[in-house]
C-alpha cells in the first residue's frame, strides 16, 4: 500500500501527461468527426437545394415559353396557368413530403392581362408578345428553408421601320423595311417572316417572295414592290422567333425624302 | 533543495499537460474541410448539371418528344465526364413510362449507383411535362 502511494506520488507528473494525451486525443477525434459530418451534410443539402432551384426556374421558364407560344398563336389565356400548375403538380408528386413549393401571381398591370401582353396593333412599328410572372419558390430541407422571390420574363419584341420609293411606273412602290427581333431585349433570330400590305380597298394582301436579307444580329432588311395609289403604304410584318413565339408589328411607310 | 526541485518539475509537467490539451483544441479547430470524393459524392450534381444544361435551351424535351434516343445519348456522353455510365428513363407527369426505350451508354456494372430525378418541360406550344430518372455510376 505504501509502495503504491509512493509510486503515485513519484509518478503523478507522468500520469498527468498521459491523461492530458488521452484528453487531447478525445478532443481531436470528436472534432474531426463532427467537422466531417457537418461538411458532408451541408455539401449534399446545399448542392441539392441550389440545383433544385435552378431546375424549377428552368422548368417555369420553359412552361412560360410554351404558354406564350400557344397564346400568341390564338390559344386560350388559361394555358399559362394550366402549364404552371402542371409543373407544380409534377414537383408535388415527385416530392410528396412538400420539399418544393411554387406560388405564382399573374400580372394585371402595365398592359398585362392575366400575365400576358400581346401588343400588335400599334402603327408605330412596335410589336410585343410577352409574359411576366412573379413567383415565390420555397425549398424545405431538413436543416434549413430556402425562399426564392423571382419573376419569369419572356418577351419577344419586333421593331419595324421603313419607307417606299417610286420608280418609273408611278403606281408601283418599292418598300424597304428594317426589322429587328429581340428576346428579352437581346437580338434574336426569326424562324419565319411574313409581310402584308393594305391595298387601296383596305384589304390586307400577303406579299409574295419579298427579298429578305438576314444580317445575323436579329436585324432583317425586307424589300418588295406593291401597286397602291395612296401616299402612305400600311405594312404589317409577322414574325415567329426561334422559340415559336408569334409577334406582329404594323408600320406606315411614307415616300423617302 | 530536492523538494524544491521536484516542485519545479511538477509545475513544468502541469504546463506540459496544459500545452498538450490546448494544442489539441487549436489543431482540431483549424481542421480543413475534407475534400469530397468527386467520383461518388458529386455524381448526382454532375448529372443534374448535365440535364440542366440540356434543358436550358429546350433541347432535352425536343429529344424526348422526337424519340431521338441516339441524339440524347450523344448529348449526355458529351456533357458527362468520361468513365461515367448512365441509364436514363423517361416518365410522363402521371409517372407512366414513355414508350421511348431506356437511354444508356452500355457499361453499368458498378455497385454504387446514384439517382437523379429531374422534371423537364417542353417549350413547344403543346405543353408536355416529363419526369426523368437518370441513374449514374462510375464505370469500373
Amino acid at each position: 500500500m505504501k509502495t503504491a502511494k509512493k509510486f503515485c506520488a513519484a509518478r503523478s507528473g507522468q500520469l498527468l501527461i498521459v491523461a492530458a494525451f488521452a484528453i487531447a486525443v478525445l478532443i481531436a477525434s470528436t472534432s474531426i468527426y463532427v467537422c466531417e459530418l457537418i461538411t458532408q451534410r451541408q455539401n449534399v443539402e446545399d448542392g441539392f437545394s441550389v440545383e433544385l432551384v435552378l431546375a424549377v426556374k428552368t422548368g417555369l421558364r420553359n412552361a412560360a415559353v410554351s404558354a406564350l407560344a400557344n397564346i400568341a398563336h390564338g390559344g386560350q389565356k388559361t394555358v399559362l396557368t394550366e402549364n404552371l400548375d402542371a409543373l407544380a403538380d409534377t414537383y408535388m408528386r415527385l416530392y410528396p413530403q412538400q420539399i418544393c413549393q411554387i406560388r405564382y401571381t399573374l400580372l394585371n398591370d402595365d398592359g398585362y392581362e392575366d400575365g400576358i401582353k400581346l401588343s400588335w396593333n400599334d402603327y408605330g412599328g412596335l410589336g410585343v408578345s410577352s409574359t411576366y410572372i412573379p413567383y415565390i419558390l420555397k425549398v424545405l430541407a431538413p436543416t434549413f428553408n430556402l425562399t426564392v422571390n423571382d419573376a419569369i420574363n419572356i418577351t419577344t419584341t419586333l421593331k419595324v421601320h421603313g419607307f417606299y420609293t417610286i420608280g418609273e411606273n408611278e403606281t408601283l412602290r418599292t418598300v424597304n423595311l428594317t426589322c429587328t427581333v429581340f428576346n428579352e431585349k437581346k437580338p434574336a433570330q426569326a424562324k419565319y417572316i411574313a409581310i402584308h400590305y393594305e391595298d387601296d380597298s383596305g384589304v390586307w394582301i400577303p406579299v409574295n417572295n419579298p427579298s429578305i436579307t438576314d444580317w445575323g444580329n436579329g436585324t432583317y432588311s425586307l424589300r418588295f414592290t406593291v401597286a397602291v395609289a395612296s401616299d402612305f403604304v400600311h405594312v404589317s410584318v409577322h414574325v415567329i422567333d426561334a422559340r415559336n413565339i408569334f409577334v406582329a408589328a404594323n408600320v406606315t411607310c411614307s415616300q423617302a425624302g | 533543495m530536492k523538494e524544491w526541485n521536484s516542485g519545479q518539475i511538477r509545475i513544468i509537467e502541469a504546463f506540459l499537460a496544459i500545452f498538450i490539451i490546448f494544442s489539441a483544441v487549436a489543431i482540431s479547430a483549424n481542421l480543413p474541410a475534407k475534400s469530397q470524393n468527386p467520383a461518388n459524392n458529386n455524381l448526382a450534381s454532375i448529372g443534374m448539371q448535365a440535364l440542366l444544361q440540356l434543358d436550358s435551351d429546350g433541347s432535352l424535351s425536343a429529344y424526348i418528344a422526337a424519340g431521338n434516343r441516339s441524339g440524347l445519348r450523344e448529348a449526355l456522353n458529351l456533357l458527362l465526364p468520361a468513365g461515367v455510365a448512365f441509364n436514363l428513363t423517361v416518365y410522363d407527369a402521371q409517372m407512366r413510362r414513355i414508350v421511348m426505350e431506356t437511354v444508356s451508354n452500355g457499361d453499368f456494372s458498378s455497385q454504387e449507383v446514384t439517382l437523379v430525378k429531374y422534371v423537364c418541360t417542353s417549350r413547344s406550344p403543346e405543353f408536355r411535362c416529363y419526369v426523368i430518372y437518370l441513374y449514374l455510376a462510375v464505370a469500373k
